[in-house]
């Protein structure tokens, strides 16, 4: 997972006083409140110290607990976000977000199987995130439960579309597992989807090329793939989409576009290199 | 040809065999990323007595990378053609020194007699087979111990035999991993939970290329040739020419980076064209950890295809050769390789026909890294995979079904394939990080005829490796093979050309296309027993 998705999900809005913040605000509150709009303003230490702040007077202040554990994620420090999320937990046992939290940290971490426990469980306290779906479909998917995974991917689209939390990387992610069982069909019915949600977004069109290229389109998949290159948000990269059109290109039999993207790589390699 | 209905199985029989070899890899809890790698294993036959002979790398102590003692030799078992290995490593003088990683197997000299390299963190070897049981080391007469004028000794993790120019003498190419130095091993994971640091970590290397001058003696051309000047994270290599040009080219599966397919431009000199190729990565662009490789056709239609394992989540590689501009289509999703393989890290490989259908199979070595465990809620020992190749469209699972001992897991590592009982079914031998050998004889009933081809070079190298052989069947169709012994990951496997004949009790026609584009066929051949084709003089 690429730092852009990263920051996406830790900046993702915090539903304000959730769970036990229904009690009165702690002495903390107003400390926690400010690091969590500096945070949001990407002012990452003017927020830790606010953070520290809030902990300072409250230190089982819940939400502020779950902030230093995003900061500290930003940070790759997961062994801080690890410990922070846990005594969150213990403050409050009903916060979902910090569950979610603590699964997605797993899940970064590449701890799949506590991943999973933590994320199901962050799912039965609020079965209406679809946040926590993907990303237990998405564990589910790296330790071969491939059925599960699927299911999984199909009811986080469902629930962000219920809730508005609909976003390309649970679309795709339904898709590139459909890609890799062959399921043409639906495959391309969740691109089609990720690519009215984001048409500027270079993934749905990369998806979009692949399956094209696969299902024997090369001239449409080059089509695609070159729009691609022109977009800079998304996660694939430069790399990636180059590949893809050296692919293309070569199956439509037009070896010298192939050629100048096989050279791009090339370069990218060698700049990385350095 | 209609797929037999016969289920691959296998016998573990290591033990009732007398191979008592066991890898040691010096793992102590520091996570050297040397200690994941070593377990390369050849089969050879050195003695000539038809009976195929075994090899096996091993490691030494850490950080000195010494082979403080006899359990770290490298060993020698000749097969007594009764079932049985003797050890013969002290009298064969090949206990070696170093960290060892992989080794090769070919007659170097023509002298009728298999040599030995061997390659390594901190030395590589190669020893002349003398006759008689024994070897000499003759690296430094050779010019093969590896070091490079600016990088000194890199870690070399595979190694191959071709003749890349045509010339009748075997060449020598070396896959390099990349920098390391047991003093400034990164720190990877928490303090509290130290793991293996990923390849990242690591600075690449060059690959060598090494032309043999006739006379015992080889000139480094890793530069002439254009080899070094792709910087790679070498693992697995393998030999083919995959374009049918004449020529030996070469693929080279990277570790976390792109793979190399050196083709051979007939001059000297190689062209990397793995991207052009669609072989650098997996399809969506990604590079895999790439390991093993096989460089062989499973489609029968006389066009060398690759397979390369990778680790959990990649989804090993299966690319088929279209055989127009050079090009490769990634055909591991619609095989059903993709999905299957998945769940699965690979280390060593290869592609044979196991039940002798008409149609090459896959067998996995596999295993995921040491103390993976938490990361994915499972042990880091796997048993092994066999895939059973139904009619050049697909590969199923059928591992189930081929015996109890084939389940068992551990931490497989190299492979080497031969027919160690001359019973016509290919077996494996397969290592296991810091444990016992595993000797998989294949004992599938109702497997089908066979044939199988050594060619004896004269113009060519002696074992004819590089040349390529296709069998017409009575129904007139074809299959294809050549000859190679660079197999899957770190290890070397017979140099025969092997042919499941299905229910077919001989061919129509063998034809040998030698190094350099002679052909010399022979027609009405019968199956069920080793054929040998020595190159008609000009």
């Amino acid at each position: 997972m690429k730092r852009a998705v990263l920051l996406a999900v830790l900046l993702a809005v915090l539903p304000a006083r959730q769970t036990a913040a229904q009690a009165p605000p702690s002495a903390g509150y107003a400390a926690y409140e400010r690091a969590n709009r500096l945070f949001a303003a990407g002012k990452y230490q003017e927020s830790f110290n606010a953070v520290d702040e809030a902990l300072r007077l409250d230190p089982k202040l819940a939400p502020a607990l779950t902030l230093k554990a995003k900061l500290a994620m930003a940070a790759n420090r997961y062994d801080v976000a690890r410990e922070s999320l846990e005594r969150a937990i213990a403050a409050d046992p009903s916060s979902w977000y910090a569950q979610f939290l603590y699964g997605f940290q797993f899940y970064r971490q590449n701890e799949l199987p506590a991943a999973i426990q933590a994320l199901e469980k962050a799912r039965q306290l609020n079965p209406r995130d679809a946040r926590a779906a993907l990303y237990l479909g998405l564990a589910q998917e790296s330790l071969g439960q491939t059925a599960d995974a699927l299911e999984t991917y199909r009811e986080a689209i469902h629930l962000g579309e219920v809730s508005g939390q609909l976003d390309v990387e649970m679309l795709l992610s339904c898709s590139r597992l459909l890609l890799r069982l062959g399921d043409f069909e639906e495959c391309r019915q969740q691109i089609d989807r990720a690519l009215k949600l984001a048409p500027n977004s270079r993934d749905p069109h990369f998806e979009s090329a692949r399956l094209l290229l696969k299902t024997g389109d090369a001239a449409a998949s080059a089509k695609q793939a070159e729009i691609a290159l022109t977009l800079r948000t998304g996660d694939v990269t430069d790399r990636q989409v180059h590949f893809l059109l050296v692919q293309a290109y070569q199956s439509g039999g037009r070896e010298q576009e192939a050629e100048r993207h096989a050279a791009a790589i090339r370069a990218i390699d060698e700049r990385e290199r350095k | 040809m209609h797929p037999a209905m016969a289920q691959i199985r296998f016998e573990e029989i290591a033990k009732k065999a007398g191979l008592d070899f066991r890898l040691k890899n010096s793992a102590s809890g520091r996570f050297h990323q040397v200690e994941l790698m070593p377990g390369g294993v050849a089969a050879l036959d050195f003695d000539n007595d038809g009976c195929m002979d075994l090899f096996f790398t091993n490691g030494a102590t850490i950080p000195e990378l010494r082979k403080s003692g006899p359990e770290f030799w490298n060993r020698l078992y000749r097969n007594n053609c009764d079932g049985t290995f003797t050890d013969v490593t002290a009298r064969a003088g090949v206990g070696g020194e170093g960290y060892s990683m992989a080794v090769a197997t070919a007659d170097f000299d023509n002298d009728g007699l298999c040599d030995i390299f061997v390659a390594g963190v901190n030395r590589n070897i190669l020893y002349r087979n003398l006759g008689g049981g024994r070897f000499a080391d003759v690296t430094a007469k050779a010019g093969l111990s590896g070091i490079d004028p600016e990088r000194g000794k890199m870690w070399s993790i595979s190694a191959g035999w071709l003749d890349y120019d045509n010339d009748g003498w075997l060449d020598l190419f070396v896959s390099n991993y990349v920098r390391w130095d047991p003093a400034t091993e990164p720190a990877c994971g928490t303090p509290q939970s130290r793991f293996y640091c990923h390849p990242k970590e690591y600075p690449g290397l060059p690959n060598q290329l090494f032309h043999n001058n006739r006379d015992g003696t080889f000139t480094d051309v890793s530069e002439s040739s254009g080899i070094a000047r792709h910087i790679g994270k070498g693992m697995g290599v393998a030999f083919a020419d995959f374009d049918g040009d004449g020529f030996t080219d070469v693929f080279v599966a990277n570790d976390s980076v792109r793979h190399f397919l050196f083709r051979n431009q007939g001059d000297g000199t190689f062209r990397e064209i793995g991207l052009e190729a669609g072989v650098a990565l997996r399809e969506d662009g990604a590079a895999i950890a790439g390991m093993g490789v096989d460089f062989r056709d499973f489609d029968n239609d006389g066009r060398p295809d690759l397979v390369v394992s990778g680790m959990i989540n990649d989804g090993f590689l299966l690319f088929r050769n279209l055989g127009k501009r050079s090009l490769f289509e990634d055909f591991a999703q619609r095989s059903g390789l993709e999905m299957s393989t998945r769940p699965f890290t690979g280390w060593s490989l290869g592609m044979y026909d196991f039940d002798n259908d008409g149609w090459r199979d896959l067998f996995f070595a596999l295993s995921h890294f040491p103390a993976l465990e938490r990361y994915i809620g499972r042990s880091a020992a796997l048993a092994n995979r066999v895939f059973r190749n139904i009619g050049g469209r697909r590969f199923e699972d059928v591992s189930a079904g081929a015996g109890a001992d084939f389940q068992l897991p551990a931490l497989h590592h190299g492979t080497a394939f031969a027919d160690f009982d001359n019973d016509g079914r290919i077996d494996a031998v397969v290592t296991t990080l810091d444990g016992p050998v595993k000797l998989f004889h294949n004992i599938t009933t109702g497997a089908g005829h066979w044939l199988a081809v050594r060619l004896r070079g004269t113009r060519s190298n002696r074992q004819g490796l590089g040349a390529v052989v296709s069998v017409t069947l009575p129904d007139g169709r074809a299959l294809y093979g050549h000859a190679t012994t660079s197999v899957g990951y770190a290890s070397s496997s017979e140099p025969l050309v092997r042919f499941g004949l299905g229910p077919n009790t001989g061919v129509k026609q063998v034809e040998v296309r030698w190094p350099g584009g002679r052909t010399q066929k022979l027609t009405d051949v019968k199956g069920d027993r080793i054929l040998e084709i020595g190159e008609a003089k000009p």
